[in-house]
């Protein structure tokens, strides 16, 4: 490594209070190891995809740069929000949700790209599945481009696992541009070692009409970042992210995700339930972004955190942002443990504390499971997830 | 719409010019920081025990040491040397009725306010007579054993033990950098303390007491509610008050003992061109009872987050608030709680309205500690946009530290539903009261917690702001 | 017969939002104390029409226009409207948080005739009104519709009708998801309404329920956006028979 600074990530897009600690996080130089810098074979690659792989981190952003004015696209009409972040991931090709320092560091070790394209009105409905099979020890870093270009649609599902004693560090970065009327489904599911080191950064654009879809599933690790920021650029422009996590141990997840809209009638909806077990900590940012120029567009967000033992710690940050009249602006929260009167109703029916627990836990990961379009690593994640509880 | 922008810009250079007076430019040189002298000599005219002496020493030095906050809205346009010369030399500082901008004395026409009154609130003429009223409210509630008056006198009478251990141990100058020049440059506020048991029926108001002390900057509050007593305290009022110094840096602390309840409701309405960093804080014991109930209208750049420790357990807090940005504001409001005891309960309901280009900025924080097993922390917080130039944002943060709580939070953000207009104009409405009507029903969740005269003078300062003056 | 109109509607076109008309050409002749039916199937542009009249900005008059006691009002805002003495009685009346309804009734009172409202005066005809609607009093302090029922937003609607006593009332499906007992008490309203004063009355419905018990002078009906028929009183009782099978295939 010659970097000599630790990472600064997921800084929130509007600062808030210090003493909450969420206005940004760190990821130690000390941790980052690696020994690959680029992203394995896909498993399956179904036809009508073309992949153009090992091109430079920063040649495969022009893209995102060629379209930047497109994407970045403004009203004009003044007035940042108060202690306003954004402008620091100016040098991003594409801004993402963990920022700037990951682009940084992709550069810096000159980090590999592969660039996965769906050709205009082309629609695969078949997944490319790409497995990570991380050994101990091994560190890896990666970066994918994933483009659908005009009325395509193209699914990828990223598959991260390690044996359960295992440590390690693996860094991702994905950025996405579903161009008009085209759709991106991205499929990320983190099943690593214990002792692993993680962070998994998106950065994205819809143009007109198009849509970005992520789902993930943070089950391993024991330390994660994870940023997803995306922007809806222009009219119907859709975004919809789905988590799903389980935090153990003293294990600790870190999440900033962002919708920007700027476009039309855009839509997006952030939706993360989870659970906290042991001495867990995970921190939740999650910002709607209604830009000026935005008008008649929704934004949702939504989280859900179960709280499985008194020494968890579980911070959340709902930002929505709003500089237009005609947006429809929503987030709410609910956060506790077992809700009493569930509980009791289990077990009228002879499911004691504990089982309705594990079926509880079961039930939050699972509906974000069973949308995995591959029914081997929707098992696979399920019998993790029975594994655990 | 152009005639409005006109007027805009006339306030905001007669604002300027106000700031430049010559008599100023002529004696003093514009210094860095804030110096011991000048807080010596604060510390002189205020005839100050040692101990706040010494207090008011150590704050100057964290003032100095201190940064300015990063998260929050602007305060570029402060000029902090003016704020010391101001405390420097107060009593020339002196204002001319010609130089209150017009939309304030607009305003003073507008609501009714009379001419001497009007002088008063703008820091330009002699004290009105509400010195008569508060002396009556005094001796009324003294009957009770209530202690209400000034600090400063309150500090050298037999109350100077308990001031002395309560004085700025909840907002400690090391909180923030306007907290520590607070603690420096204090002066003039209010002391009560309610004895064991003794609910005092008519609300206190510190209109009175400030307009008496003729100032209300720096001004310091500290309220003692003894084991099950009971007291409203209302501060502010809704007629606009114009200062000369363009920052506000009051302290309010509140201290709320066993089973005793206090509701604080504040109506600020500061002149536009007032940076408002104030810092409220209360501790509540046990089973004791915090009722905030804010309207924040004035300022051109607000910070305010009224802060609530429930220490003790099945401590409860209340928190109703309502923020009005309208043109050229930037009002970042909110609350915050923390949650220590068992059983500790918080309820949040904020709203927010942003018009003409206004910032309306919803910011909290509920924090529950692992301690506070059985808290419960609702927040809810309705943003309303009049238009696509304002802002509307909600930046609300919890920390969660034990499984057994809890915690529902709901934003939304939305506007007047065209709809919604169209019924009102069928009946006969015009299109303007419509708006306002909304605006004042989105409002009452506030307005039916205030005392009916103040609830009124809200609903007019409301008409007002939707009229777009 | 030589009486002035009330209402004249001549030729009017209407589209939603600048989109394909969905009325044509409209005529109505409404004079002081007429009770008019307008009928149709659903979709049929009965709303619309109710919304037009009162001057929703969502409807864009494309062609024709709209005199109230012989002035044309075609271009007024809706609270002109009011004021001159029209109202319209929503079939999903808006909820406002924050206003009761008697002080929403007591603004709009004050708007209508500039007149300060005398309190104690108010509150009398207020509850007598509440009485004849047999609505509990508590609502009148209930925030405006906030959490009302179908039935008791509907009585809310013709409380207001009572209380602002216009000169032509527009009931826009006000028996819509009544029960019979809820239809009953609705229509003593509208009865009260024709008693107290001139008042005439156009009522949109799409079923008869509500004008069993009313006196009514003519029915139109509308198919399409057509106002395809007009008859007097009877024609209610045939399509009641019938429905509108006759009118479609003939607008066919």
């Amino acid at each position: 490594m010659n970097r000599d600074l630790d990472m600064k990530v997921n800084v929130l897009p509007v600062l808030t209070y210090g003493f909450l600690k969420v206005n940004d996080s760190a990821i130690s130089e000390s941790d980052i190891k690696i020994d690959s810098l680029t992203t394995p074979d896909a498993k399956k690659m179904p036809s009508g995809i073309d992949v153009k792989r090992g091109v430079s981190f920063k040649e495969a952003g022009e893209i995102f740069e060629k379209n930047k004015d497109r994407i970045m696209y403004t009203t004009g009409v003044p007035g940042a929000p108060n202690a306003d972040t954004t402008s620091r991931n100016d040098g991003q090709a594409i801004m993402t949700g963990m920022g700037i320092d990951v682009d940084e560091l992709m550069i810096s070790v000159d980090a590999k790209c592969d660039i996965y394209t769906a050709q205009e009105g082309i629609k695969v409905s078949e997944p490319v599945i790409i497995e990570y099979k991380m050994n101990d020890n091994e560190g890896s870093i990666s970066s994918q481009v994933i483009h659908a270009k005009k009325n395509s649609e193209i699914t990828v599902i990223l598959f991260y696992e390690s044996e359960k004693e295992s440590a390690g560090f693996h860094g991702i970065s994905t950025r996405l541009l579903a161009e008009d009327g085209a759709k991106i489904n991205l499929f990320k599911i983190q099943m690593l070692g214990d002792k692993f080191i993680h962070f998994d950064d998106i950065g994205g654009a819809c143009f007109e009409g198009g849509s970005i879809n992520v789902t993930s599933l943070e089950l391993g690790s024991k330390k994660t970042w994870t940023g997803c920021l995306v922007n809806l650029v222009e009219k119907e422009a859709e975004l919809n992210t789905n988590m799903g996590y389980l935090v153990r141990d003293d294990h600790f997840l870190d999440i900033n995700y962002v919708a920007d809209h700027r476009g039309k009638n855009t839509n997006a909806v952030i939706m993360a339930k989870g659970v906290l077990m042991d001495s867990a900590t995970k921190v939740f940012r999650g910002t709607i972004d209604f830009k000026n120029g935005s008008a008649g567009s929704a934004g949702d967000e939504q989280e859900d955190t179960l709280m499985l033992s008194p020494d968890v710690i579980n911070r959340s940050m709902p930002v929505i942002l709003c500089q237009e009249e005609d947006v429809d602006g929503r987030h709410g929260a609910t956060i506790g443990q077992l809700g009493e009167d569930l509980l009791f109703y289990m077990q009228t029916r002879g499911i004691d504390e504990d089982e309705a627990k594990r079926m509880m836990i079961r039930a939050r990961l699972d509906s974000v499971a069973r949308t995995i379009p591959d029914d081997e690593l929707a098992q696979k994640a399920k019998y993790y997830i029975q594994n655990i509880v | 719409m152009s005639e409005n922008k006109q007027a805009v810009v006339e306030i905001d250079r007669s604002a300027y010019e106000f700031k430049d007076i010559e008599t100023e430019k002529d004696f003093y040189r514009i210094e860095e920081g804030l110096d011991e002298e000048t807080v010596l000599k604060v510390s002189a005219e205020k005839n100050d025990p040692e101990w706040m002496r010494d207090h008011r020493l150590k704050c100057l030095k964290l003032y100095n040491e201190i940064e300015m906050p990063k998260w929050g809205p602007s305060i570029e346009g402060l000029d902090m040397n003016k704020i010391c010369s101001y405390v420097r030399h107060k009593s020339e500082m002196k204002g001319k009725w010609e130089d209150v901008p017009e939309d304030i004395k607009n305003t003073f026409e507008r609501l009714g306010i009379p001419q001497a009154e009007r002088e008063s609130l703008a820091g330009v003429g002699a004290q009105y007579d509400s010195e008569l009223v508060y002396h009556n409210v005094k001796d009324e509630v003294a009957a009770q054993g209530v202690v209400y008056t000034d600090l400063e006198s309150a500090m050298r009478s037999e109350y100077a033990d308990m001031i002395k251990s309560h004085f700025m141990t909840l907002i400690p100058p090391t909180d923030h950098k306007f907290a520590a020049l607070h603690g420096a440059v204090w002066s003039g506020g209010s002391f009560v303390y309610v004895p064991k048991g003794v609910k005092v029926d008519i609300p206190l108001q510190s209109y009175f007491r400030l307009n008496a002390a003729g100032a209300g900057q720096f001004e310091h509050t500290l309220i003692i509610v003894d084991e099950g007593a009971d007291l409203h305290f209302i501060e502010g009022c809704s007629a606009p008050k114009y200062n000369v110094a363009n920052l506000h840096a009051g302290a309010v602390e509140l201290f709320v003992a066993k089973n005793a309840r206090l509701r604080y409701s504040t109506i600020e309405n500061w002149s536009k061109n007032m940076y408002n960093l104030n810092t409220k804080r209360a501790l509540v014991e046990e089973n004791g009872i915090m009722e905030w109930v804010s309207g924040s209208f004035g300022s051109h750049t607000g910070y305010l987050y009224p802060m609530t420790i429930l220490k003790g357990d099945h401590s409860k807090m209340e928190f109703t608030g309502i923020t009005f940005a309208g043109k050229g504001q930037n009002l970042d409001t909110g609350a915050k709680v923390v949650h220590q005891g068992v059983g500790t309960t918080s309820v949040i309901n904020s709203k927010s309205i942003s018009k003409d280009g206004g910032i309306g900025t919803y910011r909290s924080s509920v924090v529950i500690q692992n301690s506070a097993k059985k808290a419960k922390a609702s927040v809810s917080c309705d943003s309303l946009m009049i238009d696509s130039i304002s802002r509307a944002d909600t930046i609300p943060g919890m920390d969660i530290r034990t499984n057994d709580a809890d915690v529902g939070h709901e934003a939304k953000i939305g506007r007047i539903s065209d709809d919604a207009i169209f019924y009102l104009m069928s009946r006969g409405i015009s299109e303007e009261d419509a708006k306002a009507m909304i605006v004042s029903g989105f409002a009452n969740p506030v307005s039916k917690e205030l005392p009916l005269e103040y609830a009124v003078e809200m609903n007019n300062l409301i008409k007002l702001e939707m009229s777009g003056h | 017969m030589s009486e002035q109109s009330l209402l004249q509607v001549k030729n009017l076109s209407v589209s939603i939002d600048n989109e394909l008309p969905i009325l044509h050409k409209i005529n109505l002749d409404i004079k002081p104390g007429e009770t008019h039916v307008l009928m149709g199937p659903n979709g049929a542009g009965k709303s619309t029409l109710g919304y037009s009249l009162m001057g929703n900005p969502h409807y864009c008059v494309t062609e024709g226009n709209i005199l109230f006691e012989g002035q044309d009002i075609t271009d007024l805002s809706s609270d002109k409207r009011a004021k001159a003495g029209m109202f319209l009685s929503f079939q999903n009346p808006y909820e406002i948080p924050g206003i009761s309804l008697s002080s929403f009734i007591r603004n709009s009172y004050h708007a209508q005739t500039g007149a300060p409202v005398k309190l104690m005066a108010f509150q009398k005809s207020l509850k007598a009104a509440m009485q004849v609607l047999s609505m509990d009093e508590a609502y009148a302090d209930r925030d405006l519709n906030v959490g009302f029922s179908g039935g008791e937003k509907k009585k809310a609607e013709i409380l207001q009708l009572l209380m602002l006593n216009p000169k032509l009332a527009i009931l826009d499906e006000t028996d819509s998801g009544l029960d019979v007992d809820a239809v009953r008490t609705v229509s003593k309203g509208i009865e009260e309404y024709q008693k107290k004063k001139d008042g005439a009355l156009l009522i949109i419905t799409h079923s008869t329920k509500i004008l069993e018990s009313l006196h009514v002078d003519y029915t139109h009906v509308l198919v399409k956006g057509n106002l395809v028929c007009t008859g007097d009183g009877s024609l209610v009782d045939e399509i009641n028979a019938n429905g509108f099978e006759r009118f479609i295939s003939e607008a066919e």
